[in-house]
């Protein structure tokens, strides 16, 4: 039961985020084209705010030392430095992002919407991970 | 349908508000394209990189359940992607009038597809991940990721996408 409600939890929240994404139009290859001219303020303000909302929430939490529900207090960990990696990957992300207008939340938004194009972009990042974890050891990190 | 989108000053803090939400309610940084790997680690072994505790990132394939769901919700609605393409700005769309969402575009998806599962693995985050929670952490590691992301995404839309249709 604890297991189910665990489960059920992680799907609301990703039905809040995948419902805000969804009217924000975000998952649109429309708007991230917008965003690419830079014809459109839309996506702009909206990562921007996005980001501000999530630095002022984490400076609360540290500042009055808010703890989770299970009364444990929340660490914040930073992702390893591996600036090839970043930048390599993150250009390598870009074009895909760039190409299908798609990221990972609206990939798997799209599988529900249109689940013939989304198929086709799940099997793509499927194979593009598998891909990556054929050639790790061999990439500069 | 409607084709306004929500306002940005509306839908970006409530999109930032995950963050604190995974945080407070369940202890998670927020991401999502580690559930690539947790898919495919319950395909295969083989590997070392699918080879590793994969329950930490299992959160994050119900999270996208949820997305997917999202999805289905409006689809059954009829939310139809191609209908979002009326343009706040003077953008001239390349894909053709019919819409970018159609199945004539399928290799676009799929290769597409690949870069985004590739890219976002190698670089240890996509915009999820990088953009929004690392951002906010003023993390340099994610800041380096999210000008990639703009450098491929400039790049595939001024030098790739003006020529496939």
């Amino acid at each position: 039961m604890k297991k189910l409600i665990n489960i059920a939890s992680f799907i609301l929240l990703g039905i809040y985020f995948a419902t805000v994404l969804t009217e924000a139009q975000a998952i649109s290859w429309y708007r991230i084209q917008e965003m690419f001219y830079f014809k459109s303020f839309h996506m702009y303000g909206l990562l921007g705010s996005a980001i501000a909302t999530s630095a002022l929430s984490l400076w609360i939490i540290k500042k009055f030392n808010i703890k989770s529900v299970n009364h444990n207090p929340i660490e914040v960990k930073d992702k390893p430095f591996q600036w090839k990696a970043n930048l390599g990957g993150g250009i390598i992300f870009g074009l895909g992002w760039g190409l299908t207008g798609a990221c990972s939340a609206p990939l798997f938004i799209s599988l529900g919407i249109n689940w013939k194009i989304g198929i086709l972009l799940l099997i793509g990042a499927l194979a593009g991970t598998y891909l990556y974890g054929i050639l790790k050891d061999k990439l500069p990190h | 349908m409607k084709n306004e989108p929500l306002a940005w000053y509306i839908a970006g803090p409530l999109i930032g508000l995950i963050v604190p939400a995974l945080l407070i309610l369940k202890e998670k940084q927020f991401g999502i394209s580690s559930s690539y790997r947790f898919l495919l680690s319950g395909f295969t072994k083989k590997l070392g990189y699918f080879n590793y505790n994969r329950e930490q990132d299992a959160w994050q394939f119900y999270f996208a359940i949820g997305l997917v769901l999202t999805g289905l919700f409006y689809n059954w609605n009829g939310y139809d992607l191609n209908a979002l393409k009326t343009t706040v700005g003077s953008v001239k769309f390349y894909a053709p009038t019919s819409g970018f969402y159609d199945l004539s575009n399928w290799a676009i998806f799929l290769f597409g597809g690949v870069l985004i599962g590739f890219g976002s693995r190698y670089s240890n985050g996509c915009t999820a991940g990088h953009c929004i929670m690392g951002m906010s952490q003023f993390s340099l590691t994610s800041f380096i990721a999210t000008i990639g992301f703009f450098i491929g995404g400039l790049f595939a839309t001024y030098f790739i996408i003006p020529y496939l249709f």
